[in-house]
């Protein structure tokens, strides 16, 4: 079974059509990343995967079923495709243990504090989210969403607002990350990011019938 | 620096406005503005008397010196949050950082807040010395002095704005004030015979006192005029944000945008240490748990609010019913805070991975318990110091956990006015319906309290029965509430 599969999808904001016949596959363990230039639509794909976003005609299934608002699906899939919002009152560090307790994990064991410290949020831990940088905001989503159990990671230009040693750390936990049997599809602007994470690249434009 | 002259700045901002103004728009509004006075006033204006100035003096010298407390508190906190030196928002984005005069800047917004301090100041000395004073009382000087004691607290206010950390100090200080006023207040209801005020100070020792007063005023004032530039400006920004804001919640009819204001900046500037959930509740009755007891000082308001239905001692017994029914709610929102960030937003339950259905289920608990153990207090303080037939009404109060619980969960998951309603056309002119349909979104789960409001209301002596018809109402309420709004197969909390 593949972990994504995308077919003949049309998608678009109103009468602006920005996914055209669009065709994707991701199989299960690996990593797919889209580049391509800013507009071309690879946040409007991905939302659509995610099941966060109405498409016009296509279909698309994540791990053999419908993406959608279940709880199984989200279980399964983690995204970083919406702007994050976060709780009153607690801070990034109860943020991730949070996440990790609802996904039963335990969380003196679930490495909370190697990932703030791998994210440079170690020194924040304790303030609360919307006082940090959008930087760190971003930084504190990415490392929350590599903590918890999931089978596949839907990322958005996860290298965005990372320092170069910052990228290659996250591009070696995206290794892990597949290497330990997880799907990945990312969009992002840097390559070499893509290729040391061991994503499969393809542009926008080899994935649209329509354009290519 | 030169410092750029700023009179005819201003002048120049208005003309550009109002070319764009229509011609005699400030005059409508003041006309609106009169004659919607004028319409209220002649509709209440027996009410209002009553209010401000009854017959006789009804009330007791304690009732006067705690509502002086309360209502003067009341005046200061208020300038405190919302200043009380606030400019319009492009004035802070545009002249703020301009090279001109900060005083002279500052000085209309001192004018504005000083008219309305001196304006309630008296308000409220006129009706506290209406209700305790014997006749006869001179009014004009009452006027001047209450005006006056409002123009201090402004001064004060204004101080601790420029000023540093004593500003912190005072306001804890009012807050105090307020709180034994109203204690005061309570006492007052449940002492047999209240001692009246016979004797009130001659216009001899009256006019020098408030003559005094005055000056030190004017002196005061001129001393904070003086130091008027030494505000800092994230103080003013912080209270030209906050005015904007109010502006915005008054205008879309909107009063979400200024509590989710307040909530923002009051965990801005709270220090936090992270601390591990307790491991063994469900996750998010954890979370909501932590939430709950990081506002201490909202609790401490909640357990003082508990006295709150013996000042409704003379009331009609439904009201005070309804009064108790409404703290269920009020105590059960301290905790919903959680349920409200997911209801405006699913992407952390998302993250979570839970079931609606899983959520809003934890999410009751923590109001619940504060709503039961707050109907607990509020109707055994009844059934002590005031005047409620026999029976177990801490039980009762404890079986209204459930009904508290929904009616806060379901407010919390309100979400915004919906402007796009029906509007209602009325002889009065038209009426809008998306606030009202709103503002009873919350409140409407307060008939599963029903039981309990028909007991308190009749007046008869409390059974168990009722205790456990109501438990049974509220629970069952509840569970329908959980299963009829939200799903197992779903994270959104709204469809």
């Amino acid at each position: 079974m593949e972990a994504v599969e995308v077919k003949s999808l049309y998608a678009g904001y109103g009468a602006a059509p920005v996914l055209e016949d669009v065709t994707l596959t991701v199989p299960t363990g690996q990593g797919v990343c889209v580049v391509g230039e800013n507009g071309v639509g690879k946040s409007t794909l991905l939302r659509c995967v995610s099941g966060l976003q109405q498409v016009e005609s296509g279909t698309i299934t994540v791990f053999g079923g419908d993406p959608g608002a279940t709880p199984e699906f989200w279980r399964a899939v983690v995204t970083t495709v919406e702007p994050p919002t976060w709780y009153p009152g607690l801070t990034a560090r109860e943020h991730a243990e949070l996440v990790c307790r609802a996904h039963g994990q335990d969380p003196a064991e679930a490495g909370i504090d190697e990932a703030l410290e791998r994210f440079g949020l170690a020194r924040h831990a304790d303030a609360i989210p919307p006082s940090l940088s959008s930087g760190q905001k971003q930084r504190l989503v990415l490392a929350i969403a590599l903590l918890r159990p999931s089978s596949l990671l839907i990322l958005d230009e996860p290298e965005q607002r990372l320092d170069r040693e910052g990228r290659a750390d996250v591009a070696a936990l995206l290794a892990d990350y597949l290497a330990g049997g997880g799907s990945l599809l990312m969009a992002s602007h840097d390559d070499d990011f893509a290729i040391a994470s061991g994503a499969a690249i393809t542009t926008m434009e080899s994935l649209s019938a329509v354009a290519g | 620096m030169t410092t750029v002259p700023l009179a005819p700045v201003r002048r120049w901002i208005l003309r550009r406005q109002s070319a764009h103004r229509e011609r005699g728009a400030t005059l409508n509004s003041l006309y609106i503005g009169a004659l919607t006075v004028a319409i209220v006033g002649g509709m209440l204006h027996r009410q209002l008397a009553e209010v401000f100035w009854p017959p006789h003096p009804d009330a007791s010298g304690l009732a006067g010196a705690s509502l002086t407390a309360l209502c003067y508190g009341l005046l200061y906190l208020a300038l405190r949050r919302f200043g009380p030196l606030a400019l319009s928002r492009p004035a802070a984005s545009w002249l703020l950082t301009a090279p001109v005069s900060r005083r002279s800047l500052l000085i209309p917004s001192l004018r504005i807040a000083g008219a309305v301090a001196a304006v309630l100041g008296a308000l409220a000395g006129i009706a506290i010395v209406g209700h305790t004073a014997p006749r006869p009382v001179a009014l004009p000087l009452l006027t001047a002095g209450g005006a006056l004691l409002g123009l201090v607290l402004l001064l004060i206010a204004a101080a601790a704005q420029a000023g540093g950390r004593w500003g912190t100090a005072v306001d804890a200080l009012m807050s105090l004030l307020f709180a034994a006023g109203f204690a005061g207040l309570v006492a007052d209801t449940t002492l047999d015979q209240p001692v009246a005020v016979t004797a009130w100070p001659p216009a001899q020792t009256l006019v020098p006192l408030v003559a005094g007063v005055a000056v030190v005023v004017l002196v005061v004032l001129a001393l904070v005029v003086r130091g008027l530039a030494r505000t800092p400006s994230d103080h003013i920004l912080d209270a030209s944000r906050t005015a904007g804001t109010l502006f915005d919640a008054a205008f879309g009819i909107e009063p979400s945008f200024l509590t989710d204001m307040i909530e923002r900046r009051y965990w801005a500037a709270r220090r936090l240490r992270s601390v591990t959930l307790p491991s063994r509740l469900p996750v998010l009755v954890a979370q909501d748990l932590l939430l709950t007891l990081r506002r201490r000082r909202r609790l401490l308001w909640l357990v003082f609010g508990a006295a709150f239905p013996l000042l409704l001692g003379n009331a009609p017994a439904w009201i005070l019913g309804a009064a108790v029914l409404l703290g269920a709610l009020i105590a059960g929102m301290t905790a919903t805070g959680n349920v409200r960030t997911d209801a405006g937003n699913a992407v952390l339950l998302r993250l979570l991975g839970l079931s609606s259905r899983q959520a809003v289920l934890q999410r009751l608990w923590i109001p619940g318990v504060l709503a039961a153990l707050w109907s607990a207090a509020a109707l055994t303080a009844l059934d002590v110091l005031g005047d409620l037939p026999a029976g177990p009404w801490w039980a009762l109060g404890l079986a209204l956990g459930p009904v508290g619980a929904a009616a806060a969960v379901h407010r919390a998951r309100a979400g915004f006015v919906r402007n796009d309603l029906l509007p209602l056309d009325t002889p009065m002119g038209t009426l809008s319906t998306g606030p009202l349909v709103n503002a009873v979104i919350g409140p409407d789960m307060l008939l599963l309290g029903l039981p309990a409001l028909v007991e308190i209301a009749q007046g008869n002596p409390l059974s168990w029965t009722t205790v456990l018809v109501q438990a049974v109402v509220g629970v069952i309420g509840a569970r329908a509430y959980l299963s009829g709004t939200t799903d197992t197969d779903r994270t959104e909390l709204s469809r």
